[in-house]
């Protein structure tokens, strides 16, 4: 039986007291709660994540990268993760990010892949529509203040047109001829920007490859987050190719003549 | 040495999502007697990182309607959008392009909808009125706005916005004997402001550059374009004014 | 009669197999037992003419309102359920602060007749959740006068909710001989002036009573004064010179 008299004969949803009725340390604490209130969580940082994506557009297309990590802070937990998602056979989409929601991300995908190939309208959606669409849902995300922690790169060709964009968390969008997420935005952008942005219309799929797997390297030189190995896709008009999983070659022997930290006395 | 002391006393630590950032980039517009001048770089960018060295700030609304957004560039994005069909349903509603005032005014009442989640977006508007004279309205993101003559937006605004003072209004100058400032400056003035406010700004400021974009507004009876080099008509229609684009390289570092 | 309207005149929302909506058309029948109302456009402006039936003699003439003001550059006479009216001015009313307030210009005088119109066809049967919707057809019709960027302008709404732009229109009981007189007398560069003594001339032919400045009503909407109701003495000099 409630013990406090104040309730007694009162709503018993009062969730909260509209006319100041109630003194505060009296105030019903056995009001009947959301059972699942604790159990809606915000996704407030990203958990297991991916590290950097890469794309360049070159001569007959566009062509991505990103390693096989999956990590858990600084736990290099999973190591052979695909980031690299094909949808349809125009698009890929590179994810660094966390990825469970990169797993929400694949499940929408599908299910919209699906809806329009029931419409049997001869329309299909290329990297174009589907950068726009994941342009809605990502900012529609945020501005819910829940986001889906992603940085995202559309690559594609359609109908002669090669695209190349970007969407993260916030809903900002471009388009650019190399884009890299992450720390690549730092280590392998500037390199990209040298190695592929004059020459997008000439370089050949061997070049842009070599460029993206030199990045790759720089990348695993310098981001700890990041593994020796990666992927490679590569979307041209007759369609999309994923690589298997490629190994990094690397060299840490000039680690030993390194002084002034670590593990070295002298 | 781990301090288990010191690592209570600092507390619950909160992290909040950050729903905003800011893409850098400028943007202008300044009117004259008969036409108006809206332009912006083409840059975005976010913290030192370029983002892209192409990605437009001004659009075309209408043939006497030109709008420059600057700020977070996802909601700037959104929000043209937004005005965009707002354009349309009153086209289908009222049978008639919507006037600039009128633009100017639904601009304001869609950026105060949403005061207390706003829009983190600086607008100027540019084009001509229906009394066929030229105009300029700045916005500030929760919708407080005014007509003015000109004026500059975004990253570069305390760089420009003196300058543009001193040319176009010609403050903290004074006219000679018998001699006054003229109301309204000439088109080719006009664009040559804009080019040198870009350049100078660019030079000066990390996050502006790349490209500049230009939309003229005429006055469709308005001599003032006759034949200027890299000039492209973006006219939609035969009756109502006239809309030309310009594009300028600006540098790259 | 009965016979071949056979039940099709009992649900609002039920065409008959000739493709009619009764209640709509009878709806417009009963415009027809109202009071007569004319609106005539000239370049100068439009005039709006009322009668006002007066009962009794313990009548209060001046509450019969017949003409409202919907916003400074609209106006409106009405014939029918005046009670019905006042739904849909109000409607207009709001409809015009509202897209002054957005858009800082005045409403257009075919906009705020759409929007009325778009009020006309709100009833039948509400589905669960709905809000609740009119149970019958408005039955009255509106002559919707103003004055914006396309110049002087008259429409008539009827419970339909079809609208229609007229140079000069009368509606109500006496409303064919009064828009057959219409046709004859009116010519496209009236001024404002012969407009309202026209007004005044065609009620008062079909006016059983003798029109006198208690039991007619004039309002105008001209392009400096916006919309106005005609003060009694300013009445009475119109009537004294027709």
């Amino acid at each position: 039986m409630d013990h406090f008299p104040t309730n007694w004969g009162r709503p018993r949803n009062d969730l909260h007291d509209a006319y100041g009725t109630y003194p505060i340390h009296q105030h019903p604490q056995h009001a009947p709660k959301d059972a699942f209130a604790d159990g809606v969580k915000r996704t407030q940082q990203p958990i297991v994540t991916g590290t950097s994506v890469l794309g360049v557009v070159y001569k007959d297309g566009v062509m991505l990268a990103a390693d096989n990590l999956a990590s858990y802070g600084s736990l290099a937990r999973f190591k052979d993760v695909q980031r690299l998602h094909p949808v349809g056979n125009h698009t890929v989409l590179g994810v660094s990010g966390d990825m469970s929601d990169y797993q929400y991300i694949q499940k929408l995908l599908e299910e919209l892949v699906i809806e329009e190939f029931t419409e049997q309208d001869g329309s299909i959606l290329g990297p174009a529509e589907l950068h726009e669409y994941l342009s809605q849902v990502m900012y529609a995300r945020r501005s819910k203040i829940n986001p889906l922690w992603n940085s995202l790169i559309v690559g594609g060709v359609k109908d002669g047109q090669r695209f190349l964009a970007y969407v993260d968390l916030l809903g900002t969008t471009y388009k650019a001829p190399t884009i890299a997420t992450g720390y690549g935005a730092y280590i392998a952008q500037p390199l990209l920007r040298k190695a592929v942005e004059p020459y997008t219309d000439v370089l050949t799929e061997e070049q842009a490859q070599s460029i993206l797997e030199e990045c790759m390297r720089v990348l695993y030189y310098r981001d700890a987050r990041s593994l020796d190995k990666f992927q490679i896709a590569t979307i041209t008009e007759e369609g999309i190719r994923i690589s298997e999983t490629r190994h990094l070659a690397s060299s840490w022997s000039f680690a030993e003549g390194i002084r002034g930290y670590g593990a070295q006395t002298q | 040495m781990f301090d288990v002391q010191s690592v209570a006393h600092q507390g619950p630590q909160s992290r909040q999502f950050n729903p905003y950032t800011e893409n850098g980039g400028t943007i202008l517009a300044i009117a004259g007697a008969d036409f108006s001048v809206i332009a912006g770089d083409t840059r975005q960018s976010e913290g030192y990182s370029i983002q892209t060295r192409y990605a437009p700030k001004v659009f075309q609304l209408t043939d006497k309607a030109v709008l420059a957004v600057n700020g977070f560039s996802a909601d700037g994005k959104m929000f043209v959008k937004k005005v965009k069909q707002r354009l349309e349903w009153y086209r289908h509603a009222h049978a008639k392009d919507m006037p600039i005032r009128s633009i100017a005014r639904l601009i304001q009442t869609m950026l105060y909808s949403r005061r207390f989640f706003p829009y983190y977006v600086y607008n100027i508007l540019g084009g001509i009125e229906d009394d066929g004279t030229g105009s300029v309205y700045s916005f500030d993101p929760v919708g407080s706005y005014e007509r003015e003559a000109c004026r500059a937006a975004g990253a570069a605004q305390s760089l420009v916005q003196p300058f543009l003072d001193n040319q176009v209004y010609y403050k903290n100058q004074t006219a000679g004997q018998d001699e006054s400032f003229p109301t309204h400056l000439p088109l080719p003035s006009v664009l040559k402001l804009v080019v040198d406010a870009f350049t100078s700004a660019t030079e000066r400021h990390i996050e502006v550059g790349d490209g500049l974009e230009i939309y003229v507004v005429l006055k469709r009876d308005s001599t003032a374009i006759q034949s200027m080099e890299g000039v492209q008509e973006v006219t939609t229609s035969e009756e109502g004014q006239r809309v030309f684009y310009i594009r300028r390289e600006l540098k790259k570092d | 009669m009965f016979l071949t309207r056979s039940e099709y005149d009992r649900g609002v929302n039920t065409f008959s197999p000739e493709g009619r909506l009764f209640q709509v058309e009878y709806a417009i029948e009963a415009i027809k037992l109202g009071s007569t109302t004319v609106g005539i456009r000239t370049p100068e402006g439009v005039v709006l003419g009322v009668e006002k039936r007066v009962q009794s003699p313990l009548l209060e003439s001046s509450s019969i309102e017949k003409i409202m003001e919907i916003d400074t550059h609209l106006g409106c006479a009405m014939s029918g359920l005046v009670a019905d009216a006042r739904t849909m001015i109000d409607h207009a009313r709001v409809t015009a602060q509202n897209h002054a307030f957005t858009y800082d210009e005045p409403i257009k005088v075919e906009s705020v007749t759409q929007a009325v119109c778009d009020l006309a066809l709100r009833f039948g049967e509400s589905v669960h959740d709905e809000d609740a919707m009119m149970s019958r057809p408005f039955g009255v019709a509106l002559l919707i006068a103003g004055i914006d960027e396309l110049g002087p302008q008259l429409f008539h709404t009827d419970p339909s909710g079809t609208f229609m732009r007229y140079e000069a229109k009368a509606i109500g009981s006496g409303s064919e001989a009064a828009q057959s007189e219409l046709q004859d007398k009116w010519h496209r560069q009236m001024t404002l002036k012969e407009a309202q003594i026209l007004t005044l001339r065609v009620l008062k032919q079909v006016m059983e009573e003798k029109l006198d400045q208690h039991n007619v009503q004039l309002a105008q909407v001209t392009r400096d004064k916006g919309f106005q109701i005609l003060e009694e003495a300013n009445l009475k000099e119109v009537i004294d010179e027709m």
